[in-house]
């Protein structure tokens, strides 16, 4: 099975759910769904084309929205699939229901985007320390660590 | 009755900074629960930051022991985005170097596991022969650990006729002892009685929580990013994926030891035949808008970087998803109805790089409980008040005898 071939039965198969399916490099298709249909967009995949491993979920600050990628693969091809999601109510589903594997992903999205990850069965941390302040997400392009100055004892 | 039991994060049995939490029923775990951020440094802030160039350096510091598996997965990546063709041969010496990576991560780990079983004299034997894998890598790249081969078009070193013969004379002795510890492994009752059963993971279970790398493998699912999706010379170099059905800690071992001998293979196969030819290529600065998702195969799985590029010479957004992540999930399934004896030896069989996992620098006070951020000099003040508190008298003490 190509790239052709798979995207040919994405767009049959989900019709109005895909937004947008390209192959963009050998054995990489990037598809591009609303976060409503994500479920039963990875469902299907899962179904049609066994792509029940979740290898990560990146999350990317485009400054109004997130974008949230799910990287499946099975063993020919790899599939991006996008979703995207505004930066005042940045919200995504859980996927954890159909691959229970991605849990840890989720929750590093929470840490570091200050996604909300509705019906996470664990909700905790993962990365960040007990006593990170609320509200202060690292890999949001606005958030910057400043360092304090350092001074050299003896030093000018 | 129940008890809940903490682990780590600085525990003899651990080698890294990882916290474990567990719910006993007597000696049998029940539930666990893993507790990650202890040597979290903030890389994928900081690649944002850095140039293309300089984050090859960056991201080889990941980790240790897979250092080339992150400079390749990422300079791979970004190949691809500055639609740069790197020189033939300086892919086949990256696949050699990536290829004896992964026979010294498979010997530490061996060794590793032998300790964990009890079996120290096994562990003495497998990390002398480390020793010469350790060699070679040094002779080609003048390094043992961050060989910082890796450039964007190719390889930083060439490879002459000399460490071509030395390599090869070098690998007869590897191949010679590595039969030995498959035999010993395979005849040793003990050895085998320890490790079989332990640590069980079915294969649905397998393919249900994302595990990758010989942990996969030796559930019987044949995934390997080499095969399935082949990167640099991978598609010229004739292996065989290496599987176990036994699903438990000797499968794991057995993955390992097979995958060993089809390294030697791939690097006698490399260097005879090795194209001649330029092993570099000129590389642009910038790198034009877009996005790649590279994969690549370390010695413990699947190593995943996603690169966004935005037109200048730093990149966008760089994230890393080591292998270790991948297989924690699976390894709260292995831990649950297994023995307190057993969580070295599961945690172990995962091969698991904790530092590699975790990508800020802050201090917490353990009694206080307050974090506060301190300077170099801060620190080493802190350190040289410390020390003046010290007794020197016992320092000076006559040896006894």
């Amino acid at each position: 099975m190509n790239n052709e071939e798979i995207i040919a039965k994405i767009n049959s198969g989900l019709k109005d759910m895909v937004q947008e399916a390209v192959a963009a490099a050998p054995r990489r298709i990037n598809v591009k769904v609303d976060r409503n249909h994500l479920l039963a967009v990875l469902a299907y995949l899962k179904d049609q084309f066994h792509m029940a491993h979740l290898a990560t979920i990146s999350g990317v600050d485009l400054g109004a929205s997130f974008e949230v990628i799910y990287h499946l693969s099975n063993d020919v091809v790899t599939v991006n699939v996008r979703i995207l999601t505004p930066r005042q109510e940045p919200k995504i589903p859980s996927i954890c229901s159909l691959i229970p594997g991605a849990i840890l992903y989720e929750r590093e999205l929470q840490d570091m985007f200050g996604m909300v990850v509705e019906n996470i069965p664990d909700p905790r941390r993962l990365l960040l320390c007990d006593d990170w302040p609320e509200g202060q997400f690292p890999l949001r392009k606005d958030w910057k660590f400043e360092r304090p100055a350092e001074i050299i004892p003896g030093g000018k | 009755m129940e008890y809940k039991v903490a682990l780590g994060p600085q525990h003899p049995a651990l080698h890294e900074a990882v916290s474990l939490r567990m719910t006993l029923d007597g000696e049998i775990i029940r539930d666990a629960d893993l507790k990650l951020g202890y040597s979290h440094r903030g890389i994928e802030k900081l690649a944002e930051e850095r140039s293309f160039i300089q984050n090859i350096y960056l991201t080889e510091r990941i980790c240790g022991i897979c250092s080339h598996s992150h400079t390749t997965c990422f300079t791979q990546g970004v190949e691809q985005l500055m639609e740069l063709v790197p020189a033939r041969r300086g892919l086949y010496i990256r696949t050699l170097i990536a290829e004896l990576e992964r026979v010294h991560s498979h010997l530490l780990w061996l060794g590793v596991a032998g300790q964990e079983a009890g079996f120290e004299s096994f562990f003495m034997y497998t990390w002398r022969d480390r020793e010469v894998v350790l060699d070679i890598l040094e002779w080609i790249s003048g390094n043992r650990v961050h060989y910082a081969m890796n450039t964007f078009g190719g390889v930083r070193r060439d490879i002459d006729e000399l460490q071509k013969k030395k390599i090869l004379d070098n690998l007869g002795l590897l191949r010679q002892r590595t039969d030995y510890y498959l035999n010993l492994a395979a005849s040793e009752p003990t050895f085998i009685g320890r490790l079989a059963g332990v640590g069980k993971l079915s294969k649905e279970q397998a393919i249900a929580l994302c595990a990758v790398g010989p942990t996969l493998r030796a559930s019987g699912v044949p995934m390997d990013v080499r095969k399935d999706d082949p990167y640099a010379v991978y598609d010229e170099i004739p292996f065989e994926v290496c599987t176990a059905d036994s699903c438990d800690v000797l499968g794991r071992a057995v993955v390992r030891v097979k995958e060993l001998i089809q390294s030697y293979n791939m690097i006698e196969f490399i260097l005879q035949n090795l194209p001649e030819g330029p092993f570099k290529v000129k590389a642009p600065r910038k790198v034009k808008p877009n996005e790649v998702y590279s994969r690549y195969e370390a010695p413990r799985g699947e190593n995943v970087h996603y690169i966004k590029s935005n037109g200048s010479d730093k990149p966008e957004r760089l994230k890393v998803r080591a292998p270790t992540l991948a297989n924690y999930p699976a390894t709260i399934a292995m831990l649950k109805s297994g023995f307190i004896a057993d969580i070295p030896l599961i945690f172990a069989a995962i091969d698991p790089c904790i530092c590699c996992a975790e990508r800020l620098v802050q201090l917490d006070n353990p009694r206080s409980g307050e974090s506060q951020v301190l300077s170099f000099s801060q620190l080493r003040s802190m350190a040289n008040a410390h020390y003046k508190k010290i007794d020197l008298t016992k320092k000076e003490a006559a040896w006894p005898f």
